[in-house]
């Protein structure tokens, strides 16, 4: 939905301000102002970002305990940042990482719908009062060359003065043009009186806060705009209720690629932003007095309608935070409700239940399944590792072909799967291999023969990991020595990959399957020697540089103990059950040294032929 | 009290294996064993089969070098049946 949006949104927009442009340099004074104040919000964020890691999430942490803590330091550090966005980012980061609870977030999201005000007040108060743009020049100067600085926190802050400059320039340019669009155009005009201008105003807000993406610029343009009577008074009051509701869209289309957490949290941020907006639209007769009161009794003159709004502004969602404040607990079980976590299918174990424990049998079969799932699941993370295509490895195109087809290597975060899928579903194999654990030497034998190929399946990961790195590298290689190399080494893994598939398929017929594992030892053994023959040679002939050796050889290993590991693992699951056959098996089947006597044997009828 | 002979025969079989419980092991790895090694027999008939009508090299020396597995493997089963046997005659 957020992709369909984008695409139909941008264009439109762009057409709509070239046109604009177009017709009007003064609008075009006007949208470059909002274009360099957005930027300056950028360079503000980036700039608040040096300085995250550290002091702000400390402060986060201790400031979070409570819910009037949360609030106020929402206030306090959206008033710093002037952005509420950057806020509600480091939010949602805190909450994925289980550091705050969704109510400590909730009470932060409050918090910085009022510290956003503050921004409504430092331009109405001081913005237009003052020729800031004359601030905006040195501020920019002294930022760059603190953003060209070594220095982290320099550079921070170079960003943060780079920030405000161009804020304060985006101000100016968004004043200069309404003074002159003014004297072209009186927008005045086109104001709406009444509950139609009321709604109308406010959807309008809502659709600049969405274009712009930031409820802040959205209010400054409003207080500019007013500043120069281009828009009555109640028209600004709908737009800055229209911006309080728009920045919740924003933060919707954000959340939709989030999890559950990021969820939740928009979702209070709508629901606390709508209700403000309609208390304001339902009262807006008793807030306009209030306003005027409150006004008088601070002592804004009673034409100053742009200190008048950011009295508005920082009223209205004072209300609404006293009006939602007591159903925070019952918002919070509301969104638990709604938007629940949604459990990742690999992360759980399938099979292993409790009430299998009780019964030895059944707890075993479970064990064998939730390996055979690890196994898959990791046979798909091996293949994606080395930039393959399971399907096409256990299908029966040539594997020459296959490789050749996958001759570019292809980002993939094996740490990633690793951590939250196979690492997990291991550990959880293993948790219950210790809760079955049994004094009869059978089952013993068994459940460790399970524990072993799970222990292969890590092994064998890990060292995909290895390989991968250097392999990305060198698979397209302009070297084709070291790019043959390489593409042998996966075609090798993916060879066993494909014979190991065709063994365990066949397993149920046949009984010699554990057997059948040991004709691909000896090839393993035997490419290793080829392998090192071949390694000799490319360095003796220069076909490869010192580096590119190193790194083969270091990767040849790692092949060699995925596929000893992928061998191992099935080895220990295949009929890891009991039974006459199956134990006769693994009696008969060879050991390395008996591997290496065969392997002897076959060189040395080669040498003779 | 009747018993019926069926369940005679049960009885007694129960009881021997109780009493000879070792013997008993012995006599399943000796079946497993004998199984194994008769369906590696099997198996290396049929490679050697595979073996004579291959015209590919290199698919030939595959089917060669398994067949070479498997009867390392049939002389280790054979071994360890005749140790086993020898155990079981003590």
């Amino acid at each position: 939905m957020k992709g369909t949006l984008q695409k139909v949104m941008l264009p439109t927009i762009l057409v709509i301000l070239a046109y604009g442009f177009w017709i009007s340099p003064d609008f075009k004074e006007i949208a470059a102002g909002v274009a360099i104040f957005l930027f300056g919000m950028l360079a503000l964020e980036e700039g608040f970002k040096a300085f995250t890691g550290g002091t702000l999430e400390k402060i986060l942490k201790k400031t979070t305990n409570k819910l009037w803590k949360s609030i106020s330091f929402g206030v306090v550090s959206t008033s710093i940042m002037q952005s509420s966005s950057l806020v509600s980012v480091i939010t949602i980061s805190f909450l994925g990482a289980g550091l705050i609870g969704l109510s400590q977030g909730i009470g932060i999201i409050f918090g910085a719908n009022l510290g956003t005000t503050t921004g409504a007040w430092l331009v109405a108060g001081f913005g237009l009062k003052v020729k800031i743009s004359a601030y905006a020049m040195p501020m920019l100067v002294f930022g760059v060359i603190m953003i060209f600085q070594k220095s982290r926190h320099l550079k921070g802050i170079g960003y943060i003065l780079t920030g405000l400059g161009f804020l304060f320039l985006g101000i100016h340019h968004m004043k200069e043009g309404f003074e002159t669009f003014k004297s072209a155009i009186d927008l005045a005009e086109y104001a709406v009186a009444g509950y139609p201008g009321l709604f109308l105003f406010t959807l309008i807000g809502i659709f600049a806060t969405v274009v712009m993406q930031s409820s802040h610029a959205t209010l400054v343009l409003i207080i500019t705009a007013l500043a120069a009577q281009q828009i009555s008074y109640e028209n600004a009051l709908a737009l800055a209720i229209g911006a309080n509701v728009g920045t919740t869209i924003t933060a919707i289309l954000g959340a939709l690629s989030s999890n559950e957490v990021g969820k939740r949290l928009a979702g209070a941020h709508l629901i606390f932003n709508v209700t403000t907006g309609l208390i304001a639209i339902a009262f807006i007769h008793q807030l306009l007095e209030a306003v005027d009161l409150i006004s008088a009794y601070v002592g804004i003159a009673e034409a100053d309608y742009t200190l008048k709004l950011a009295v508005f502004h920082t009223l209205f969602n004072l209300i609404g935070i006293t009006v939602m404040i007591p159903f925070t607990n019952h918002l919070v079980r509301f969104l638990e409700r709604v938007i629940k976590s949604e459990p990742d299918r690999y992360a759980q174990p399938k099979y292993l239940n409790e009430s299998a424990l009780e019964f030895g049998d059944a707890a075993l079969e479970a064990l064998r399944m939730e390996t055979a799932r690890v196994y898959a699941k990791a046979t798909d993370v091996i293949a994606k590792g080395l930039s393959l295509d399971k399907k096409k490895i256990f299908s029966d195109a040539k594997l020459k072909q296959v490789i050749a087809q996958h001759a570019r290597a292809i980002d993939y975060d094996i740490d990633d799967v690793y951590e939250h899928e196979i690492k997990h579903l291991c550990s959880a194999i293993l948790d219950y291999t210790n809760k079955l654990s049994s004094a009869d030497p059978v089952i013993a034998r068994q459940i460790s023969r399970i524990r072993m190929a799970n222990q292969s399946i890590l092994i064998a990961l890990k060292d995909v990991k290895h390989l991968q790195k250097n392999m990305k590298r060198y698979i397209a290689s302009d070297n084709p020595e070291i790019s043959g190399e390489y593409n042998r080494l996966r075609q090798r893994i993916a060879k066993v990959m494909r014979r190991l598939e065709k063994i365990r398929a066949s397993g149920e017929t046949s009984v010699t399957s554990i057997l059948s594992l040991d004709a691909l030892k000896l090839t393993l053994e035997k490419n290793m020697g080829l392998l090192h023959e071949r390694m000799n040679e490319l360095i003796r002939d220069g076909n490869v540089s010192a580096e590119m050796a190193i790194s083969l050889m270091n990767d040849s290993n790692y092949t060699y103990s995925i596929i000893h590991n992928l061998i191992q693992i099935n080895h220990n699951y295949l009929k890891s059950e009991e039974g006459g056959e199956t134990e006769a098996e693994h009696m008969i089947a060879l050991n390395r040294e008996e591997i290496g006597t065969v392997l002897a044997d076959n060189l040395e009828i080669a040498e003779k032929r | 009290m009747k018993f019926d002979n069926a369940l005679k025969k049960k009885l007694l079989k129960k009881l021997k294996s109780y009493m000879n419980a070792e013997a008993e092991q012995l006599q399943q790895e000796d079946d497993g064993l004998s199984k194994v090694l008769k369906k590696l027999k099997k198996k290396e008939k049929h490679l050697k089969a595979l073996i004579a009508a291959e015209r590919d090299e290199d698919e030939r020396e595959m089917l060669e070098q398994e067949l070479k597995v498997i009867h390392s493997q049939r002389k280790k089963g054979i071994t360890l049946l005749s140790s086993l046997r020898k155990k079981g005659n003590k």
